[in-house]
């Protein structure tokens, strides 16, 4: 794992983000607590899986049954899949405030065993995502830590250790890792104070400039308003030359990666536009008989397939009538919050029914 | 599920940690634990953690700390041998809301976030359940209006929590605009209300509800424009604060950190900065008297509004009108000089 700049070490996540694979079987998880992406090897054990589906039900009570809270306690915030065993990594937050802790969970595919994959003394490296505070930003919490962390300082002759930790913060929404060289990984972010609409590249192995390799994302709606907005879920598209973005205000937009210089403007081509009380939540990409999809699980329809061919194909939105951009067929499943590809005949979607238990179910993309 | 015997099976602690002790047990082996009642579990994964010996006893001591309020039940070789539950501390609740942003009467109808500041760290996951608006004539909830954001815009200690209004009701040309209208009303007031049931970080609910009642008015559709600020001049030599009065009522979370003041040199004015009555001025007192000559407030671009226009952008911008066009990125200066 050195080619990739991993040296033993702690991935202290302290709030579970986002997580995602990149090469060679290195988990990216994003922690929103600190600000930071970790690159880990989570040392897979697993062997080469076939193209079968994997179901489990109930995984938030198993969860919580290994992890000793209730599934109520148990909160879900993302999934990725193995690429070569397609075990399935879970990133969960376990209970709340002072008592919350991350964990990153693995469900043996296909026995369905539920482990923690230890994040200490691993061969890890990260990278800060938070813009910077400036320097000249005097607001900060200042706190006393229960731990190690934080300065020591001397007051009156009493010496004691303080926490600064700045108000501004910036949550990941989601990430995408492009293959390359060297890599990029793709960090889709909200800010608690400014209206951004920032992309960033950080290349991976990780290097020193991060923060200043960012995007502006403008997106046009009806070919008369030009806004700026949160990415809340995105998926690299065309073999990674493009991305297709989904928004807090809901328009799937389309954009290019090639030749975007830092700093620069981007404005998407919008192609579809979800409706109103509705929020994207997840989405993933597909081939199925050489043909590219996409797959929107969102908060107000069951799961929307797009067909990549009219992505292409649609013009710019431009015209406020409905329907609202490129057809899309919408499947009678509900309930469904988080995407992933399982193998090439199956998509894995974390559903939810109707009593709130959570289940992990394949949905075959030949029949989608 | 038969009930194994068991002389007692206890809270405890091993080596300074909680565990769960048995007494009277010939063999530790087939010892096992799960959160729940009883067969509530059965068939689920095993509460990781591991069982060791301390004299005549058996200890299992967890991989994660058992759950305040939490039902465990302890099976020996797939018996139950007993059902613990976890007591909740009984602590004072304490903690309050201190204060909603933004503290001006009228808010524009484009709003687009509010700061909510508690007294102490809170917990995450409860935001969406106990924030919400309701409509001040009928006191009814207006569903839809707040953004659900998946994860909650905290600071890093967890006492200011960001709540945006859903800015697909309020960007023009979007269906959910057309279809859904905008989250306010104009001349419709309405409050935001803070439950007692939000947990602070230590799983205890609010001392009280909190709310602020809000009167609604019309889009502010307006790049910010420092030249168009009133900035009154403080006197040299002295150190009389420099007041500068905005146009409208700025973001309570970026107008604390996108103001600075620098010297005739360009160095940095140190001193204490103040934020106005309704969030439409700003004060700084600085530590050291005025030097002579020319000043400058200098403006980060990503100074927003109520309604996310900022100092370079408007919120959702009209293509049709030139005078919006988005302004380079970079701080803005607004000379000045001691009286």
């Amino acid at each position: 794992m050195s080619e990739y700049g991993l040296q033993s070490g702690s991935a202290d996540v302290q709030s579970a983000g986002p997580i995602t694979f990149g090469p060679a079987g290195i988990l990216f998880l994003a922690d929103n607590g600190s600000a930071r992406v970790f690159a880990v090897d989570v040392a897979d054990p697993g062997r080469a899986a076939g193209p079968e589906p994997f179901d489990l039900a109930d995984v938030d009570a198993r969860i919580g049954s290994y992890l000793g809270c209730e599934a109520g306690d148990v909160d879900i915030k993302d999934l990725a899949v193995h690429p070569v065993s397609h075990n399935v990594y879970l990133s969960v937050q376990r209970g709340h405030g002072d008592a919350g802790q991350a964990v990153l969970v693995r469900i043996g595919v296909p026995d369905g065993t539920v482990t923690d994959v230890p994040l200490g003394e691993v061969p890890v490296a990260e990278a800060a995502i938070g813009d910077a505070p400036a320097a000249d930003d005097q607001r900060q919490d200042i706190t006393i830590p229960s731990g190690e962390q934080g300065e020591e300082v001397t007051y009156g002759g009493r010496t004691i250790r303080i926490l600064r930790r700045p108000i501004r913060t910036s949550t990941v929404t989601d990430m995408v890792y492009v293959d390359g060289d060297p890599g990029t990984l793709l960090v889709a972010g909200l800010s608690n104070e400014e209206f951004s609409s920032r992309l960033r590249r950080i290349p991976f192995p990780f290097g020193d400039d991060v923060t200043g390799n960012s995007l502006e994302i403008f997106h046009v709606s009806h070919g008369k308003w030009e806004t700026a907005a949160p990415i809340r879920t995105f998926v690299a598209y065309d073999g990674g030359a493009s991305i297709l973005a989904s928004y807090t205000c809901t328009p799937v937009v389309h954009f290019p990666l090639a030749g975007l210089t830092p700093g620069s403007k981007v404005v998407g081509r919008t192609v579809a536009d979800l409706g109103a009380m509705n929020q994207p939540l997840d989405m993933v990409s597909f081939v199925d008989g050489g043909e590219e999809y996409l797959l929107v699980a969102n908060t107000s329809h069951g799961l929307i397939k797009i067909t990549g061919r009219d992505i292409d194909s649609q013009a710019p939105l431009t015209t406020p009538r409905e329907p609202v951009g490129v057809p899309r067929e919408t499947k009678d499943l509900q309930g469904i919050t988080r995407l992933t590809n399982l193998n090439g005949g199956y998509v894995l979607a974390l559903q939810v029914d109707e009593d709130g238990r959570r289940h992990l179910r394949s949905l075959k993309t030949a029949s989608l | 599920m038969g009930r194994a015997a068991a002389a007692s099976v206890t809270w405890s602690q091993f080596g300074g940690v909680d565990c769960i002790r048995l007494s009277g047990l010939a063999r530790e082996l087939g010892t096992q634990v799960r959160p729940g009642l009883g067969s509530a579990g059965e068939g689920f994964p095993a509460m990781a953690g591991r069982l060791v010996r301390d004299g005549d006893d058996v200890c299992f001591v967890p991989r994660f700390p058992f759950v305040d309020g939490t039902s465990y039940t302890i099976t020996v070789r797939g018996a139950t041998a007993a059902v613990l539950i976890r007591p909740r501390p009984e602590r004072p609740v304490t903690t309050e809301v201190l204060a909603i942003y933004p503290t001006a009467a009228e808010v524009p109808r484009n709003l687009l976030r509010f700061y909510i500041w508690f007294s102490a760290p809170m917990s995450e996951g409860y935001a969406a359940r106990h924030v919400r608006l309701v409509d001040a004539a009928g006191d009814k909830p207006m569903t839809g209006a707040l953004l659900p954001t998946g994860s909650e815009l905290w600071s890093a200690d967890h006492r200011r929590l960001t709540v945006l209004l859903d800015p697909a009701r309020i960007k023009r040309g979007l269906a959910a605009q057309r279809q859904a209208g905008y989250p306010l009303r104009r001349g419709e007031p309405f409050r935001v209300v803070v439950d007692h049931g939000f947990r602070d970080a230590s799983g205890r609910p609010l001392r009280g509800a909190a709310d602020r009642w809000y009167a609604v008015g019309g889009d502010e559709r307006r790049r910010v424009d420092p030249d168009s600020w009133t900035i009154c001049a403080p006197s040299g030599h002295t150190r009389e604060p420099l007041q500068v009065t905005f146009d409208r009522p700025l973001d309570h979370g970026l107008f604390g950190r996108c103001l600075r003041v620098t010297g005739p040199g360009g160095q940095p004015v140190a001193g204490s900065p103040e934020p106005g009555l309704e969030e439409r001025s700003w004060r700084l007192t600085p530590s050291l008297p005025w030097a002579p000559g020319a000043h400058q407030l200098i403006v980060d671009p990503v100074l927003e509004d109520l309604a996310g226009n900022s100092v370079s952008r408007v919120f959702d911008r009209d293509l049709t009108r030139p005078e919006d066009r988005p302004r380079p990125a970079r701080p803005v200066a607004v000379t000045f000089r001691p009286r």
